[in-house]
């Protein structure tokens, strides 16, 4: 075991590894057993990043450090009473130690001046706390820290979901069972109305039951009429059978002493559940039967892998169970010879699996009705694909899809098809709160297919930027709450006389359950308008609640946690969010010029914009370095002022590294702006565009180029390419809806670039799809402006928040009428207790 | 052409300096791979010094494409795409080999799907991505004629198909070598096809017609070829259904019955190849049309049994076995039914138990009562849950009165009177079935394996 600290390979340099004890003079004989010492385990490299952690907290908890040992040494501390009597020099009198130490401690070196009976307590003390508080810290330390570590690159403790959703009496009520607390030991039962709007409403308060650990996963099965719930938390499952009027009745209780990894229930019999231990052992269990293990092998199926996690799942055979872990998957015959079985899949060439990829779930999607046409397929995720296989032909695929997914896909709900004849919706959810909907179609006998290319639905922080602007540190609070990891999946679609609606609900970590409603719609054109995601009033008011209750809450007390990566705040980590704005101009530059991409290039400010300062006097430095340092970029800012002519001087350097093959493409940019001037439609002659003196070069060396290095044939296919690549005509050309955006905002921006990055905030922008068009001549004068300030490197201009092109708000255009298409209403937070929060319309701010 | 060169030297270093990275990205331990956390390990790996500002514009750029995809704004996504071809620009030559493909593959999507575009532009991307590098001319050349395919331009697909088979770059590589078999087979599908076209034309016009035989001989012609074509392909092991399919109804269709079953026994027995049991069920069915003797098919179908028992075909190779002379083969007759409805997909199919009604009553009235107690002994503690539960007495009752019967009768003879499908079904009192559920009573009485007497 090895652990990589960023701080230290980053460079910095800590003390090595000592002990944060006092430092006693090696000498005389301890009469103290070493008693820790013989059976220390050998400590592993120490993460050096943790030493300070460590050496801090035996400053700060002093009694949880050296309480214990201080008992054990109970009888060699003479507490009260004068001045001891006793020849043993094994006894010191604390009081005449504390009187020592009070009189004349100097902070940060209380032994400075070492009395001699100081000098005899380190000589007895120093052997256990010199060493043994640190070994002993050190090595529970080091234990939390692997698992943490482990935790860190993959936290599979949630696989599967603890949200679910259980039918009531009528098809329009149902109650979602789900953890919370601060602990997640507290099992909720909340009663929900779905509304034909999609609007779901909450019935009464929910109620709850105590259990003795941290909820897991929630299951439920509804088999011949009987729904059934399954829990499972780290060392117990249990099962509840839940009335037609949604009480829970406790079945069972199973305790799990090596741990549990994964519970599934059976869709056949009713009360039959599936449950996989980390020792690798496999049960199956009913109420009525007890527990029968029928699988056990702590080795993993394919090649070794450490991990102890393993699943199971059902197949479209009762009694015929898959058996997976992170190598592969294996059908196993309950009622066969043990051990034996076939592999399903396999991490490997069949499948062709990447390097390093391994199976994150597996998920049986038939649901054991004969009616369902996907009785024989199963779900298997990696973190980079997601396969789909069927039982009748293992080890091959019948589908393989790169998910793409940043997170950890845990969570997969294979949804009924809303209308007969339309495809299934399978919704993949990333652990960080990605969502994809993917579309299943294919009869029994033909192989499943993707219908239409999948889609990404809004993610919890995409609401973000809904909620009113916040101070700086409830932002930030409110940021980390929508930021939660998604621990829960479930879905319901409402019987509905119109459109088909899909009700889907997340659980966050932090106990938050959201609701979002995506409504299938009929195949809308290339051109028309995508609907408008919007919260409704009641959405509005309940998320201003949530809101404030969120922010009531005193923050928690900094804890100590395992360092994380990201604090960095790589400049990734900014960028992966939306771009509404359709001017990737910025981008283009940035790729053209090889130049880092910074967020005004982006075209769409900062989620976590900072609040609005003062008007500054013209030219006023001191404010600029403030705004800079607000930012967080006082360095660069002053770099900057150091250095302003070092950035275009090495833009010549790079350009020597490119070879000629690239120099094609460099100038596909130029290029196409000339196709686009003899095209029909008269845009903005970009010939006579002013081009400031300050343009980097690379445009027109990149022009000469052009003409001397690129075969003639290659010139002809890519101009013709790049021309028939419907690019940057659309955006300029007819003044109809989407594009006229893109004008305006380009005219936007120039106003406020002409103001010359004083403004700390520019004015906000509302782009309506009406918005005219902008002058030509304004462009072209952007042109000018943007170009003088990327030699000024600046990035204190703020591009106008766009808010024009809901995001994610895209029909599929031309695929299949019946895809379940995106949300016309965003997310909401539902319950956080007995709250309902719901969302605002991003137009209004 | 220097410069191409280059190019190719790069990318024959390529194939070590990858599995370095690969090496590198993974985390000592685990050998899990991690692609969340790449790349803050990277930046961990490097000394903490950031990639390139031109590393980090283009994945900046390459996510916005990505999310732009996954979000259907084709528009956007070319938009991005236009900047993104850069990358073939990148100083590090790792990422510059693996551009071509990534912008192929996310090009060709964009183009797929943008409203705006059309099968020239496609086109044109197409061939101007072949010839950036050599690596991915096939892998191109084949997806560029499936697009074709897909819009009905068979004739531009065979073009290009024929234009891919003979490029050649270097030693002939293994993924080269498959690549090309399935670009031939592609070919030979397309040839397929037409000469299936042309079979029906010819089914229609008389045999004595002068234009029969130019028709026929054209026929001869194709076969040859594409025999050529589809021929290597199915040798490798994999799973080449369409392929051999029509390879095989073009060889039966010239009368090369040895040449068809060989293919056909080669691809369901070849241990080499994955398991598949449509590979049987080809065989089957060629065995079937050539009259084969009953043992024969029935050792075909004892294979499939073996690997989909829930197939279609049990049904079939139930009959067979009834029919059969030999007692074992009864035995499995036996079996077989009872595999079948073990399956949650076949529970309501009224043929499977209608059969197993029927033979149950064959098989006891034949007095093999312990073949019955053998399969049943195994399933006796869940078929009452799974069939023969008071629900699905009543939605069976409710949704299929006939199934319902039938199933009563297996039920009650299975397990005995008491049953409460059983009893829930005799109990009902409907005109039409009233003759059927009195029988089904009787029956049941007679030979009931459970006695309640004992």
């Amino acid at each position: 075991m090895s652990l990589t600290c960023p701080s230290c390979a980053a460079g910095e340099t800590h003390s090595p590894c000592r002990s944060p004890c006092p430092r006693t003079p090696r000498m005389g004989c301890h009469t103290w057993p070493r008693a820790f010492s013989g059976s220390r385990r050998p400590p592993g490299p120490f993460p050096c990043c943790l030493l300070v952690p460590l050496s801090r907290f035996l400053w700060d908890h002093g009694d949880i450090a050296f309480a214990p040992l201080g008992k054990l040494m109970l009888e060699n501390f003479k507490l009260e009473g004068g001045r001891s009597r006793s020849k043993k020099k094994t006894v010191v009198s604390v009081k005449r130690l504390l009187q020592d130490l009070d009189g004349h401690q100097p902070w940060g070196c209380p032994w400075a001046y070492l009395s001699y009976r100081q000098r005899r307590f380190s000589i007895l003390g120093g052997p256990i706390l010199g060493k043994s508080v640190a070994n002993l810290l050190g090595d529970l330390l080091h234990e939390e820290l692997v698992m943490r570590w482990e935790q860190l690159l993959l936290d599979d403790a949630f696989t599967g979901g603890a949200l679910a959703w259980v039918p009531g009496k009528t098809p329009r009520v149902g109650q979602l069972v789900y953890p919370a607390g601060s602990t997640l030991d507290k099992l909720y039962f909340q009663e929900v109305s779905l509304t034909p709007g999609g609007n779901p409403q909450v019935l009464r308060d929910p109620g709850h039951i105590q259990l003795r650990g941290p909820v897991r996963q929630v299951v439920t099965r509804t088999v011949q009429g009987e729904s059934l719930l399954a829990v499972r938390s780290d060392y117990h499952c249990a099962l509840w059978k839940v009335s037609r009027q949604g009480r829970p009745a406790p079945l069972q209780v199973l305790q799990v002493e090596k741990g549990a990894t994964g519970i599934s229930l059976s869709p056949h019999l009713p009360g039959e559940l599936a449950v996989c231990s980390r020792s690798g052992a496999i049960c199956l269990w009913t109420p009525q039967d007890g527990l029968r293990r029928v699988y056990k092998d702590p080795d993993t199926l394919v090649f070794r892998d450490p991990s102890p996690w393993r699943w199971a799942d059902f197949t479209a055979h009762p009694r015929v169970l898959t058996v997976g872990d992170r190598t592969g998957v294996k059908i196993v015959d309950t009622q066969g010879p043990p051990g034996c079985g076939l592999l399903l899949f396999r991490g490997g060439a069949e499948a062709s699996c990447q390097k390093g990829e391994r199976v994150l779930l597996t998920q049986y999607l038939g649901e054991g009705s004969p009616e369902s046409l996907h009785s024989t397929l199963h779900l298997i995720c990696t973190q980079f694909s997601l396969y789909l296989v069927d039982e009748r032909l293992p080890l091959v695929p019948m589908l393989k899809w790169n998910h793409g997914l940043p997170s950890a896909p845990l969570l997969a709900r294979l949804l009924p098809p809303p209308g007969p004849g339309c495809p299934r919706p399978l919704l993949l959810g990333g652990q960080d709160g990605q969502l994809q909907l993917l579309h299943i179609t294919g009869e029994e006998a033909s192989t499943p297919r993707l219908a239409g290319p999948p889609q990404s639905l809004p993610s919890r922080n995409d609401s973000l930027s809904a909620f009113p602007v916040l101070e700086p540190k409830s932002q930030w609070r409110l940021q980390e709450r929508l930021k939660a990891p998604t621990i829960g999946l479930a879905a319901a679609i409402p019987p509905s006389t119109s459109t088909p609606i899909l009700s889907l609900f997340q659980l966050s970590a932090a106990g938050d359950v959201f609701h979002q409603c995506l409504r299938l719609q009929a195949d809308p054109g290339p051109d028309s308008c995508a609907p408008t995601v919007s919260w409704s009033p009641q959405a509005t008011a309940c998320c201003s609640q949530w809101l404030k209750a969120l922010l009531e809450v005193p923050p928690a007390p900094p804890v100590w946690a395992a360092p994380t990566f990201s604090h960095r705040r790589l400049l990734g980590c900014v960028e992966q969010r939306e771009v509404e704005g359709k001017v990737p101009e910025g981008l283009r530059a940035a790729m053209a010029e090889g130049r880092l991409l910074q967020q005004r290039d982006l075209g769409s400010l900062p989620t976590a914009e900072p609040p609005p300062a003062p008007e500054p006097g013209p030219d006023d430095e001191l404010s600029k370095r403030l705004e800079a340092a607000w930012e967080g970029q006082a360095a660069a800012w002053w770099e900057r002022r150091q250095g302003r002519s070092s950035g275009p001087r090495q833009q010549p350097k790079r350009h020597k590294r490119r070879t000629q093959l690239s120099s094609t493409f460099s100038s596909l940019s130029g290029r196409l702006e000339l196709s686009d001037a003899t095209s029909p439609p008269p845009s903005p002659d970009p010939e006579a565009r002013p081009r400031p003196p300050g343009t980097p070069p690379s445009q027109e060396l990149a022009q000469e180029h052009w003409a001397r290095g690129v075969p003639l044939e290659r010139q002809q296919t890519l101009r013709d390419y790049m021309a028939k690549l419907p690019l940057r005509e659309d955006a300029l050309e007819d003044a109809s809806a989407p594009p006229s955006q893109t004008s305006s905002i380009r005219a936007t921006r120039s106003r406020q670039r002409t103001l010359q990055d004083n403004t700390a905030k520019p004015p906000l922008q509302r782009d309506t799809p009406e918005g005219a068009s902008a002058p030509p001549s304004q462009t072209s004068s952007i042109w000018a402006t943007r170009s003088r300030q990327r030699t000024l490197q600046d990035n204190t201009a703020k591009p106008p928040l766009q808010r024009d092109t809901p995001e994610g708000a895209f029909v599929p255009s031309s695929q299949t009428s019946s895809i379940q298409a995106t949300p016309s209403r965003q997310q909401t937070p539902v319950l956080s207790g007995s709250q309902r929060i719901r969302k605002k319309p991003r137009m209004g701010f | 052409m220097q410069k191409s060169m280059s190019d190719f030297s790069e990318e024959l270093i390529k194939s070590t300096t990858e599995d370095d990275q690969g090496e590198r990205c993974e985390l000592s331990g685990t050998g899990m791979h991690f692609p969340w956390l790449q790349k803050h390990i990277e930046t961990v790996a490097t000394g903490g010094k950031k990639e390139k500002d031109f590393a980090q514009t283009t994945s900046a750029c390459l996510s916005f494409i990505q999310e732009a995809l996954l979000k259907h704004q084709w528009q956007q996504a070319a938009e991005y795409m236009h900047s993104y071809l850069q990358v073939l620009e990148d100083s590090d030559s790792c990422k510059r080999q693996a551009a071509p493909e990534i912008i192929w593959k996310l090009g060709s999507e964009i183009l797929y799907y943008h409203p705006k575009s059309n099968v020239e532009a496609f086109n044109a991307f197409a061939d101007r991505m072949k010839n950036i590098g050599v690596m991915n001319y096939l892998k191109i050349s084949l997806q560029h004629a499936l697009y074709l395919l897909h819009h009905g331009m068979l004739e531009d697909a065979n073009r290009n198909l024929s234009q891919a088979e003979t490029w050649r770059y270097g030693e002939k590589s293994s993924s080269q070598e498959v690549l090309i078999n399935l670009i031939q087979a592609y070919k030979g599908l397309l040839q397929y096809y037409a000469w299936s076209k042309k079979k029906m034309e010819l089914s229609q016009l008389d045999k004595d017609d002068y234009a029969y035989n130019t028709a026929s001989q054209n026929m001869l012609d194709h076969s040859w070829k594409t025999s050529v074509n589809l021929g290597a392909l199915i040798q490798i092991p994999g799973v080449w259904d369409p392929f051999v399919k029509s390879y095989v109804e073009m060889l039966e269709f010239y009368g090369d019955q040895d040449g068809a079953r060989e293919v056909l026994t080669n691809y369901a027995y070849d241990e080499k190849f994955p398991s598949n049991p449509n590979a049987h069920i080809y065989l089957y069915n060629f065995l079937k049309r050539e009259k084969a003797p009953r043992e024969k098919l029935i050792s075909v179908l004892k294979i499939l049994y073996q690997i989909v028992p829930s197939h279609k075909l049990m049904l079939e190779f139930h009959r067979l076995l009834r029919k059969s002379e030999k007692e074992e083969h009864h035995k499995l007759g036996l079996e077989v039914l009872f595999a079948v409805l073990d399956f949650a997909g076949c529970t309501k199919n009224i043929t499977a138990w209608k059969y197993l009604a029927k033979y149950l009553r064959q098989t006891l009235m034949g007095s093999h009562l312990a073949w019955v107690q053998e399969e049943w002994s195994s399933r006796k503690n869940w078929w009452p849950g799974f069939h023969f539960s008071y629900f699905w007495a009543k939605s069976d009752w409710k949704e299929d009165k006939a199934l319902a019967c039938e199933k009563a009768l297996v039920a009650g003879v299975l397990s005995g009177k008491g049953c409460r499908y059983f009893r829930y079904i005799s109990k009902q009192d409907h005109q039409v079935f009233r003759k059927k559920i009195k029988r089904m009573k009787k029956l049941v009485k007679k030979y009931s394996i459970i006695n309640p007497g004992l």
